[in-house]
């Protein structure tokens, strides 16, 4: 069974060009399409999880030349000639980052939705402040929703990340 | 440091599905991708209640890109519920709440679901919407639900309308007791409306194949539920109807039940992927969830008690009124398990307890994290701190003197086998500092105690199989769904402990529902206790057949053998030995690949616990705050949660849910509501406005596991999945009292309440 096209209508498509985890794009889009949507669907990007699509709750948070957004709530146009950084970019290769490894270490993962969020926040905190305090970590991170550790867990799992990063100058 | 015979249980070993979580890997129902799938979408009711005079869809299928629309006469005439079959999936001739659901759509893009969705046409012709219980209850009110009748064994005198279930308590001789106590105690106590809202969005992805058998992935804690009830309302055998559980971004019982809590969200979308011929997809926004799926009924409790000078309890009165909501959902259940824990666990030897379950044109009620005791300890942990107030006693004190003892029956009927509810006590009075740390102004400490009423016996039994593969890994097949619990914490520990072989090689498969054991869900706090004992069974039965063909193959008694690091060794001699791998091997020609079977025999349990004793899973909480007088705001500084837990298989697990438990009541305590206007619209369906807790507001939690008291789970290990959650109201409202004097009988105790109870009690006094 066909789909009726949309007769008549030409929809307005821009192209351009962005980095996504240090590998450059030329794309088409539709201007409306968020960067989040951009990510999970057009190039198929699951590391952004979807959750309340207005910015709210951090879940779809990623760095956007080195700032970190909700990319929900930006549209991709809005990210044309920009890098682009989501959690499967963090990586070395096969060797996880630290922040990836304290959380598993902690146990700071329960359900794991909120996680890619958080550890987008926790390795940008860690890159602008070595040794935070607990309240800096506090400040830093209440823009990221978990339900299910009571975030605890993940707040220590920074700290441990703090340690094991100390005197190393932090990851590029 | 404790010493451990065991080489994983009682360590923190990191949970299976670590690195997937911290790598983005796409797990989630969410970030399913099928071949030529479409979206979907639902319409819902604009009417708090209403008849529905017509639909009409034509515009709406005319929309280019729309594959299939649907109304209740596109689906059997079947109806279901948990305890009343009251509910269509969807809505046929009237609406009973604004989420119910009306129609759906199936077309090519999300954005031609929305447009066709505004061009359904439907004529409401709107009826009074009832928004108050008490008022739902007066006979005066408008029937709800005509078709069903008013509960059998509601009280002769109750002359009530629009009460779908009644339970009741009764012990002893309440009334004549309590004209005998030297104080009456006398209270009303109200708990909100909040919606477990879970990160990841109800997804469900439906797949209708030639032969019409319907395949659907769904983020659900109980697919088999799922499988059952949408081969009831789409008229489908059980057998053509395969539900395929992906992993979970959160549930907290807001998955479960069925499909009662996506509000039939499952049907809908395999009735779209039938009609439309192609696999559809619908993700629920987060803002329609708050609208149309489960919620945690509100509930109005009245409580009178009866106490002695010396401080011990006589009688206790109470009345609870659930509020349903438009459909009976698990009012029965929430209903039945807050008139128990009304009696409480303290000794109290005459007690009745009404409890009604009521329609309103609202959200309804689901299962949601401790259901019913977050409503029931509000209130009990609350009056007694007003009883021990009254008494001029220290609230620790109070409860220290009506702690039951080993022997006393519990509600059940059950006796108690042991009691750690004392020492939970104690302990969070030592943490917290309780009579000890220097209180600033406004800064106060407050406790609440409670239990899990129910016996490790209660309801179904679990089933396990183990297959060991020919490189002597292990893989388990179960019927729960990993979204954060046990699943992949526990279970696989006790896998690898009873095989003896490393935690590596154990796999946890997704359910499916073709070829997992049935499984009645990822729910109850059970996980580890009954699907863990069930797995320890299976793994003993595959270790049992594997030492059978080792006897034969080492020329000894199975008697001889034991497991130990990936071989089977005569015990004590590594150099007498065989590798698990060989056996299993060996089994494919001899008596066929080795799969051990396991069942949790609840009955058993039951009987066991009927005889023996049983030992719940008591814990005390502490709260220590700061009350700004001028503006209301309650700052958490410290908190204390000291929990039983039997054996704590995986202490940091055993840590993370208490964490988890404890910030998620916090959020009931004193941030979370949904909001209902005069016309029954929710007002704060989005995350803008349905406030929950973030990191900054959270207060740093000391969670202490108390071990010894054993219970009937695996290696003594009992269930940790829920209690933590109910205690937070009750200790924080406590606290709120010690620090300022103001005793505060709702929730939440945001700003606005709280500072609203302060100036009430200054203008009083």
């Amino acid at each position: 069974m066909e789909s009726k096209s949309q007769e008549g209508k030409v929809l307005m498509m821009i192209k351009i060009n962005l980095t996504v985890n240090g590998k450059r794009k030329t794309v088409d889009l539709e201007p409306s399409l968020s960067l989040m949507d951009f990510l999970r669907d057009t190039l198929g990007i699951k590391g952004v999880k979807v959750c309340c699509n207005i910015g709210e709750c951090g879940a779809c948070t990623v760095l956007l030349d080195g700032k970190l957004v909700n990319s929900c709530v930006v549209l991709a146009a809005d990210a044309a000639d920009c890098q682009i950084v989501t959690v499967e970019g963090i990586a070395e290769g096969d060797k996880l980052h630290p922040v990836q490894e304290a959380f598993i270490e902690r146990g700071a993962a329960q359900c794991g939705y909120c996680t890619p969020g958080f550890i987008m926040v926790g390795k940008t905190l860690l890159d602008q402040n070595p040794t935070p305090t607990l309240e800096e970590i506090k400040d830093f991170i209440y823009g990221n929703i978990c339900r299910c550790t009571g975030y605890t867990k993940i707040i220590e799992a920074i700290q441990v990340a703090s340690k094991q990063m100390e005197g190393k100058g932090g990851q590029p | 440091m404790r010493e451990s015979e065991f080489a994983y249980l009682g360590k923190d070993i990191p949970r299976k599905g670590g690195v997937e979580r911290v790598t983005g890997a796409g797990i989630y129902a969410v970030d399913l991708v099928l071949p030529d799938m479409i979206r979907g979408g639902v319409l819902r009711s604009q009417y708090a209640h209403a008849k529905i005079v017509s639909i009409d869809t034509s515009e709406a299928e005319s929309v280019p890109g729309v594959f299939a629309v649907v109304t209740a006469k596109d689906a059997p005439d079947v109806r279901y519920g948990r305890t009343i079959s009251d509910r269509y999936m969807l809505a046929r001739n009237r609406v009973l709440f604004m989420g119910d659901p009306v129609a759906a759509v199936a077309a090519d893009s999300q954005k031609t679901v929305r447009r066709a969705l505004e061009k359904i046409k439907v004529t409401y012709r709107p009826l009074p919407a009832l928004l108050d219980p008490e008022e739902a209850m007066k006979p005066k009110a408008p029937t709800l639900h005509e078709e069903v009748p008013l509960p059998k064994n509601l009280p002769k005198d109750a002359s009530v309308k629009n009460v779908c279930s009644y339970a009741s308590v009764h012990i002893g001789e309440p009334d004549k007791a309590m004209s005998g106590a030297d104080l009456i105690v006398e209270e009303t106590y109200e708990t909100q409306m909040v919606h477990p809202h879970y990160l990841e969005p109800r997804t469900v992805v439906a797949q209708c194949d030639n032969d019409r058998s319907l395949t659907l992935w769904v983020n659900s804690q109980s697919p088999f539920h799922v499988r059952s009830e949408v081969s009831k309302l789409l008229e489908l055998p059980v057998s053509k109807v395969r539900v395929l559980a992906t992993e979970i971004g959160g549930g907290f019982g807001g998955k479960s039940a069925g499909v009662a809590s996506s509000a039939s969200l499952e049907p809908i979308c395999g009735l779209l992927a039938i009609k439309a011929k192609r696999p559809v997809m619908v993700i629920l926004d987060k803002a329609e969830e708050t609208v149309a799926t489960s919620v945690r009924a509100p509930a109005r409790i009245w409580i009178q008690t009866g106490v002695k000078k010396d401080g011990s309890l006589v009688a206790r009165k109470a009345k609870v009124i659930i509020d349903t909501g438009g459909y009976s959902g698990q009012g029965a259940i929430v209903a039945g398990r807050t008139t128990q824990m009304l009696a409480g666990w303290y000794k109290i030897p005459n007690v009745h307890v009404d409890g009604y379950v009521v329609y309103t044109n609202k959200q309804v009620c689901g299962p949601v994290r401790g259901p019913g005791g977050i409503q029931a300890v509000f209130a009990v942990e609350s009056h007694m701190d007003s009883i021990a107030a009254r008494l001029g006693m220290d609230p620790v004190e109070f409860r220290l003197k009506n702690v039951p003892q080993p022997g006393d029956k519990t509600l059940g009927g059950l006796a108690l086998r042991d009691v750690s509810l004392r020492q939970t006590i104690e302990k969070a009075v030592e943490n917290i500092g309780w009579g000890r740390v220097k209180l600033q102004a406004n800064q106060g400490i407050g406790f609440a105690s409670t239990s899990w009423i129910e016996g490790a016996g209660a309801g179904f039994g679990t089933g396990a199989l183990v297959k060991i593969n020919e490189d002597g890994s292990a893989t388990v097949l179960i019927g729960k769904v990993d979204y954060g619990t046990a699943v992949r914490i526990s279970i696989p520990m006790i896998v690898a402990e009873e095989l003896g072989i490393p935690i590596e090689d154990v796999t946890v498969l997704n359910v499916d529902t073709d070829t997992c054991p049935w499984d009645y869900g990822t729910v109850g706090s059970r996980t580890t206790v009954s699907c863990g004992s069930a797995v320890k069974l299976a793994a003993i039965d595959a270790r049992n057949q594997l030492f059978v063909i080792a006897a034969g193959r080492l020329e000894v008694s199975v008697d001889d053998l034991e497991v130990r690091g990936k071989q089977i060794q005569v015990r004590g001699s590594s150099a007498k030995a065989i590798p698990i791998s060989a056996v299993a091997i060996a089994a494919h020609s001899e008596s066929g690949e080795v799969i051990g079977r396991g069942y949790y025999d609840a009955k058993a349990v039951l009987a066991e616990e009927k005889e023996k004793g049983t030992s719940p899973p008591f814990a005390t909480h502490a709260a220590l705050v700061e009350v700004d007088p001028d503006t209301g705001l309650v700052q958490v500084l410290k908190y204390v949660a000291v929990h039983d837990v039997g054996f704590a298989i995986h202490p940091d697990g055993v840590e993370g849910q208490i964490e988890g438990g404890v910030v998620q009541g916090l959020g009931q305590a004193m941030v979370e509501q949904i909001v209902i206007d005069d016309k029954g619209r929710t007002v704060n369906p989005t995350f803008v406005d349905y406030l929950m807790p973030t990191a900054n507001i959270t207060p740093d939690i000391d969670s202490v596991i108390i071990e010894g008291y054993l219970g009937e789970g695996p290696y003594g290990a009992k269930g940790v999945g829920e209690v933590p959650c109910v205690p937070p109201p009750a200790a924080v409202a406590n606290a709120i009292y010690n620090a300022v004097g103001v005793r505060i009988r709702r929730l939440p105790l945001n700003p606005e309440n709280v500072l609203r109870a302060i100036r009430d009690q200054k203008g009083t006094h």
